[in-house]
């Protein structure tokens, strides 16, 4: 394997795994605040992308990219906290809750992916780029965009992780997530901060979807390969820490890029879903988390 | 505690026969093929969604891979069968196979992990083996798939022919081998070990149920008819494509799952039947046929957890409500000479917050007041031989407990539980003006009599139980109190078949003669609830009250069991301290059963009465400490 190829093999690697750490971030915020586990993340993600299509594409509305992204966002977050009030808080109380949201989000991920096939049709999509420039490093091939995304990726997670750890609604979420009935008792709003966190959650997810759309094309079940990705990356590196996930997500970029140009891009898949089967049988806590006896 | 009729000894024979008989008929009523064909999905799903019920709904495991296991009876048939070219039948059988293979292969990385995490890996697990089959495009056909499948043929007759009947029948004999063998796996000792670790996963290790090997085991009992209706699947539809491992697929029979009922064997078969219908029928809609799916999962899940299967037994419950109810309010009036005839009392209703109790009561209120409490789906005239014989020297008073004998039913919530019952017994004493009572309480009623004297608002001049182990702790002592090998485990049991309550009344009271049969023809009118929400709130009942009551001794108290006595564990009665006990010990009434006052009433009054004058005088050599208590 000669440098340039490693180079490059890491450098796809490190796209993936931003992307990856975008999702699976999102994906432990709802985990590790709420306890369940969201399945219509992947769909939140295929929302995202086609509300952002919706805006920005010269097909449809033909906006400005930053206007069209901001939207979303907002669309995105307030998706989010309407879909936890129909899919999650009905069952909060109940004891099998975590079996019940499987259920609903799954079936609330279906009626999503359906209402995109119905609203946006079959046909493929993509949403234009934010620039088309291309750089040359020293023999390595970067586009502007690759980097462009890698930066807005690292800045968002940075934002996220400053938010969870210095504004008063993120402490909030970190402290209703440590012991829910303790914060409950110091006066926090835990079902409004359970709103925030899911509809937090299904922003990040619609800025996945966003760079997803840039560099692949677009279909209403677009999101569930990348949500598996995600899922993998959770199992892996536990939810122990806000930073627990982005670095198994890198963890697993790379090892999916090197594994595709080892085995081929057929088998990579698999190889991710035995390493995670593994870590799971050697340490169910995921790889940065601590042992916890669950009851 | 093992009470397992046979099929042909339940209530279920009937509809089951009829269900048979009519699926028998469809085909021949229906010629067309695509009735057919949806009714053969539809034995296919079912196979599926009750084989998944095994592990979820019985077992609390929660395998999404379970779609994959059917998708691997799918992939077997089609690679044995097209590519290997080995008989068909054979393909199938191998089927159920490799699909128990895979399971085991799943139960592995499954067997450290709860909760949440157990869904997490099986649904990684099934993305795993999908992926391994998009990969390996060689032996799988990829993506595409693999078409053209050999059909099955007997002698060359190929069973799509004439309107696919062939298929049909051999879909509807793999659906009844499949609901026969769940329903002997859910009553084997596997079954009883999965439910079991479900209930209380640590109670049932620590009484030496082995986790991971039960898991395995539940997992593969699962896969096996799943992997078979694969390879069926396949034959039928000849086609093997990776949709098997989708999301579509496991919300459908998700959907079957829960609308039938998880937990049941016969829910999710039933709804296979309508959702495969509605399916199909929804099929020409495109998207709308899952969002319809899917918005109807969420509105069960929210609106009706328990499913169909809860909506049947709640209309099965009211209409047995309606029943019991309008029973007793005609009986009331109709049998009440005859009620009063046998016991020589008079008859009346009483208001309490709980329900309206019938009280027979032989007035007079110079004499000492004697209450009797009866048991469980009983009535008040089983002590009609001792209204008879103790009505010169004493009050005698019973009353039917709500839900029992012309009582009326009550809520069931409040009123069907042993407290609610001892404060019904004081507003009986408050409406007869009695403040100083001796009690005597048979079997349940046992518990009411403790109850009513523990609870200390009415004073009992002396208390004597028959058939009731004293508790301490439930339900262990419940355990060991009782004896399983009995027909106990009726008294908890909703509804009773013939054979049933037959069972029941014969070890209850007595069996059929011309002197019992009066209790055997009240005991059907007994709101099942009544002994359902009296045995689930046995915990709420403060237990230890009664034996701290016990214990302390100041209230005469003597036991008065049948020695054959078929529910109890004497042993464990007689082991308990009881500060004060007449004669030292519980003293057995020689011959007598589950009802002593009933079969040997003779003996039982001769003690009864020695109990009550010994009561009386107070004397201290007739109450001791029992051995326990002595040696304590």
């Amino acid at each position: 394997m000669d440098p340039i190829t490693l180079i490059s093999i890491i450098k796809g690697g490190l796209i993936l795994g931003a992307l990856y750490a975008l999702m699976a971030t999102g994906l432990s915020l709802v985990w590790t605040t709420l306890g369940i586990f969201n399945f219509a993340h992947g769909a939140f993600i295929a929302l995202g992308a086609y509300v952002a299509w919706q805006f920005s594409s010269a097909d449809a509305l033909g906006w400005p990219m930053l206007p069209a992204v901001l939207l979303t966002c907002a669309v995105m977050f307030l998706v989010g906290v309407i879909l936890h009030f129909l899919l999650v808080k009905p069952f909060e109380r109940r004891s099998d809750v975590v079996l019940i949201a499987v259920i609903t989000t799954l079936a609330g991920s279906t009626i999503l992916e359906n209402g995109l096939l119905l609203i946006w049709g079959p046909r493929s999509k993509q949403i234009e780029p934010l620039t088309r420039g291309e750089v040359d490093l020293a023999g390595l091939h970067l586009t502007t965009a690759e980097i462009l995304l890698l930066v807005l990726v690292l800045a968002i997670l940075l934002g996220i992780g400053m938010f969870l750890r210095y504004s008063r609604p993120g402490r909030s979420m970190r402290a209703v997530s440590q012991n829910r009935e303790a914060a409950q008792l110091l006066g926090l709003d835990v079902p409004k901060l359970y709103a925030i966190a899911f509809g937090l959650s299904a922003l990040t997810a619609g800025l996945a979807g966003i760079f997803l759309g840039t560099i692949r094309f677009m279909h209403p079940a677009m999101g569930s390969e990348p949500l598996m990705k995600a899922l993998v990356v959770v199992i892996f590196g536990g939810v122990a820490r806000f930073s627990s996930p982005i670095y198994a997500a890198f963890i697993i970029g790379l090892l999916e890029a090197f594994s595709t140009y080892i085995f081929g891009v057929y088998w990579a898949p698999a190889v991710l879903f035995v390493t995670m089967i593994v870590v799971l049988l050697v340490k169910p806590e995921g790889l940065f988390g601590k042992y916890q006896r669950t009851l | 505690m093992r009470y397992d009729p046979p099929l042909q000894k339940t209530q279920g024979l009937w509809p089951l026969l009829l269900a048979v008989v009519a699926l028998v008929a469809y085909p021949f009523v229906f010629e067309a093929t695509y009735f057919r064909h949806v009714m053969i999905l539809a034995f296919v799903f079912a196979i599926v969604a009750t084989s998944w019920d095994f592990s979820l709904g019985f077992g609390g495991l929660f395998n999404f891979a379970h779609v994959a296991l059917f998708a691997v009876g799918i992939y077997t048939y089609a690679i044995l069968a097209k590519t290997l070219g080995v008989s068909p039948w054979l393909a199938i059988l191998a089927g159920g196979f490799t699909s128990a293979f895979v399971a085991l292969l799943i139960s592995i990385p499954v067997l450290r992990l709860d909760g949440i995490y157990v869904i997490l890996v099986t649904i990684a697990f099934s993305q795993l083996l999908y992926l391994i089959v998009i990969s390996a495009s060689s032996v799988t056909g990829g993506t595409s798939g693999m078409v053209t499948l050999p059909t099955l043929t007997i002698n060359g007759y190929r069973l799509s022919g004439d309107g696919r009947i062939g298929y049909y029948f051999v879909g509807l004999g793999l659906l009844a081998a499949n609901i026969l063998f769940l329903y002997l796996v859910t009553r084997s000792r596997l079954g009883r070990a999965t439910v079991a670790l479900k209930d209380n996963k640590y109670y049932a290790i620590a009484r030496g149920i082995s986790e991971a090997r039960t898991r395995a085991l539940t997992l593969m009992a699962s896969a096996v008819f799943t992997g078979l209706a694969g390879a069926f699947y396949a034959a039928y539809l000849r086609v093997a494509s990776p949709d098997a491992f989708g999301m579509g697929f496991l919300t459908l029979l998700l959907s079957i799952l829960l609308m039938g009922g998880a937990g049941t064997i016969w829910g999710p078969v039933i709804a296979a039947f309508g959702i495969s219908v509605i399916s199909e029928w929804l099929s020409g809609f495109g998207a709308w046929q899952n969002i319809v799916i899917s918005v109807a999962i969420i509105l069960v899940v929210v609106l009706y957890p328990g499913g169909l299967w809860a909506a049947i037994q709640e209309i099965r419950e009211a209409v047995d409500n309606v029943r019991t109810g309008t029973l007793a309010r005609l009986r009331r009036n109709r049998g009440r000479a005859e009620r009063e005839a046998l016991t020589g009392a008079t008859e009346r209703m009483i208001r309490t917050r709980f329900a309206e109790i019938a009280v027979a009561d032989t007035g007079e209120a110079e004499k000492p007041a004697l209450l009797f409490c009866h048991g469980n789906s009983a009535c008040k005239e089983a002590f009609y031989k001792q209204f008879r014989s103790m009505s010169d020297t004493h009050r005698v008073i019973a009353f039917d407990l709500p839900g029992h004998g012309v009582s009326g039913n009550g809520d069931p919530e409040t009123t069907y539980n042993v407290a609610a019952y001892a404060e019904i017994a004081e507003a009986v004493l408050a409406d007869c003006g009695v403040d100083k009572v001796a009690v005597f309480g048979w079997s349940l009623g046992g518990y009411v009599a403790l109850e009513l004297a523990a609870r200390g608002n009415v004073e009992v001049t002396a208390l004597a139980i028959a058939g009731t182990p004293p508790l301490a702790v439930v339900p262990e002592d419940f355990g060991n109190g009782y004896n399983p090998d009995s027909h106990l485990v009726l008294a908890g049991k909703q509804y009773f078949s013939r054979q049933e309550a037959r069972d029941y009344g014969n070890s209850a009271t007595a069996p059929i003669s011309a002197d019992s049969a009066f209790m055997h023809r009240n005991l059907p009118r007994t709101d099942g609830r009544a002994r359902v929400y009296m045995m689930t709130k046995i915990s709420i009942i403060d237990w230890p009250r009664q034996m701290r009551m016990l214990a302390e001794g100041r209230i005469p108290f003597a036991i008065l069991n049948g020695s054959d006595d078929p529910f109890l564990n004497h042993g464990y009665i007689a082991r308990l301290n009881y500060g004060s006990i007449w004669r030292g010990a519980p003293q057995d009434i020689m011959g007598g059963r589950h009802a002593p006052f009933f079969n040997k009433p003779d003996a039982f009054d001769l003690a009864f009465y020695a109990f009550l004058r010994d009561a009386e005088s107070g004397s201290d050599a007739t109450f001791r400490p029992s051995r326990m208590a002595a040696t304590a």
